[in-house]
């Protein structure tokens, strides 16, 4: 790995200010699981002279739970949010996508506001310089998305533009679901507030220089809602999502009143089923309407060369998701 | 915000401070937490496979929780506890922890690489839950791999240790942790206790 200053923060507000100043090429460090592994490949035109420590910043890491809903600092780790009691009672598949990410050792260390922007793991992007050079691709501002006419069967089915890399956080595949809000702080004080699936653009994140993910809200769960989350991998553990699927379903008196259907790994950000949603609710959730619903789900997806697969695998995961958030 | 000049670790119950700088027993910014064991420490128990998180060879224990090695940054690891595989043995008489006798009495392990991260993760497991279900294990060594494929022996062996761990929890006397933490600890670089 190439050496770098490393810097302790202790405010968020000395944080950014770091990561904007002008001229240094500064990067923010929390678990450090993503970005020492982007390090050690090599894989940034220009790698960073200076690393910021996010953890030694004191309650960032707070989890906190009322009837205002639910608020988790960006410095959470994943197996703390996994094994939380207020969040595997009243949003479940927040604690279950936590859970469903990489190894408990990465667990341990990995944390919520990390998991959210980790960088995509593409194999052209994440191409090491040790093998003959990284790949200068769209994403890095190069000319061209190699994957186009590369291989590209863990790539998008939905909303890719230029970059066909997708979102590869499990988190924010059920926060969507949980209509969850995402806190960001930039240099100066600054702050905005975005639903989870606004923070991704199709060749990155919407964050500015110096601005940070410093916390996310989950408002109060639905009485009635009932979830569930799936994530399909080619081997279990520590694995990435070829398809995941959250499912939050509101049923009253057997009628459904609201429905999120969000799809993750099949295009840049969670992807929800705007249509799916809204051909489930006003009826009873059977099987059925199931595989209606997923049907329309995927009826706009637009596959790649090497990735036709992911749409009757999509299809199935919706499907299952659906039927599943009963039994929740 | 500061700068660190110098690195307090505890490893296996040894205090160490380290100066951040560029000679070869310094931390550098950059070094990974399985680099400074390996190489400054002479700590080569703790393996290095992959270098990117995926395979669970240079597990080690930072307070308490199983974490990789290779994917920490040493300068962050600052004030930490750590334990290594080095660190299970009994540190008076050198004889094995009940779980690395466990694993040899079950042969769970045939080129032995994984053996120290495996035998990490699991001590995490069984500090945690002294009972766990073959499941729970399972679980818990999910991030370490063996291309040997000893997983059948290791579930064995775990499940073995864990009934001797909750065995000699129960006999009277001094286990081994308490006497090893009552012992005072020793600064390396000082020389100082």
């Amino acid at each position: 790995m190439r050496s770098f200053r490393h810097v302790r923060a202790t405010t968020v507000a000395e944080a950014c200010a770091l990561l904007a100043e002008p001229g240094t090429r500064a990067r923010a460090n929390a678990g450090g699981s993503d970005l020492l592994g982007a390090l050690k490949d090599g894989i940034y035109p220009e790698p960073p002279d200076l690393l910021v420590d996010l953890k030694t910043i004191p309650g960032l890491d707070a989890i906190e739970a009322d009837e205002a809903g639910l608020r988790v600092g960006a410095l959470a780790r994943l197996a703390d949010i996994a094994r939380s009691e207020p969040i595997r009672a009243h949003w479940p598949i927040f604690s279950q996508a936590a859970q469903a990410v990489a190894s408990p050792q990465i667990r341990n260390v990995a944390t919520l506001g990390g998991n959210l922007c980790q960088e995509v793991r593409c194999w052209y992007f994440r191409y090491p310089a040790g093998l003959g050079g990284s790949i200068d691709c769209l994403r890095k501002g190069g000319p061209r998305c190699p994957a186009v006419k590369g291989d590209t069967r863990y790539h998008a089915i939905f909303e890719g533009r230029g970059c066909f890399a997708v979102c590869p956080s499990d988190t924010a595949v059920a926060l969507a679901a949980l209509d969850a809000i995402v806190v960001l702080e930039g240099p100066g004080g600054a702050r905005r507030e975005l639903p989870v699936q606004d923070v991704y653009t199709p060749l990155g994140t919407v964050l500015e220089p110096g601005e940070l993910v410093t916390a996310v809200r989950v408002p109060p769960p639905a009485e009635e809602a009932r979830s569930a989350f799936l994530k399909f991998t080619v081997r279990e553990p520590i694995d990435f999502a070829v398809v995941s699927v959250a499912a939050s379903i509101t049923l009253r008196d057997g009628v459904c009143t609201d429905a999120r259907l969000v799809l993750g790994a099949v295009g840049p950000r969670p992807y929800r089923a705007l249509e799916a949603e809204a051909r489930l609710i006003g009826g009873p959730i059977d099987e059925r309407a199931a595989v209606e619903a997923a049907e329309v789900a995927l009826a706009g997806a637009k596959p790649l060369r090497g990735n036709a697969y992911k749409v009757p695998l999509a299809r199935s995961i919706v499907m299952r998701a659906i039927l599943a958030a009963l039994e929740g | 915000m500061d700068e660190a000049t110098q690195i307090r670790l505890t490893v296996n119950g040894r205090g160490h401070t380290l100066a951040v700088g560029p000679r070869s027993a310094d931390v550098a910014p950059s070094d990974t937490l399985a680099h400074t064991l390996r190489h400054v420490m002479g700590l080569t128990g703790t393996k290095v496979s992959c270098d990117r998180g995926a395979c669970g060879m240079c597990t080690v224990l930072l307070d308490g929780r199983a974490v990789l090695s290779c994917s920490l940054l040493t300068v962050e690891c600052d004030g930490s506890s750590v334990t290594t595989v080095e660190g299970l043995a009994d540190p008076e008489t050198g004889g094995l922890h009940p779980l690395q006798q466990a694993f040899v009495d079950h042969t769970a392990f045939q080129c032995g690489f994984c053996t120290p991260g495996i035998l990490m993760s699991t001590k995490a497991l069984l500090d945690e839950n002294p009972e766990p279900t073959v499941g729970e294990v399972q679980e818990a060594l999910a991030g370490n791999h063996c291309r040997c494929i000893t997983h059948y022996h290791v579930l064995e062996a775990v499940q073995d240790a864990a009934g001797r761990m909750r065995e000699a929890a129960l006999e009277p006397g001094p286990t081994v942790s308490e006497s090893s933490s009552n012992a005072p600890e020793r600064d390396v670089a000082t020389g100082t206790r």
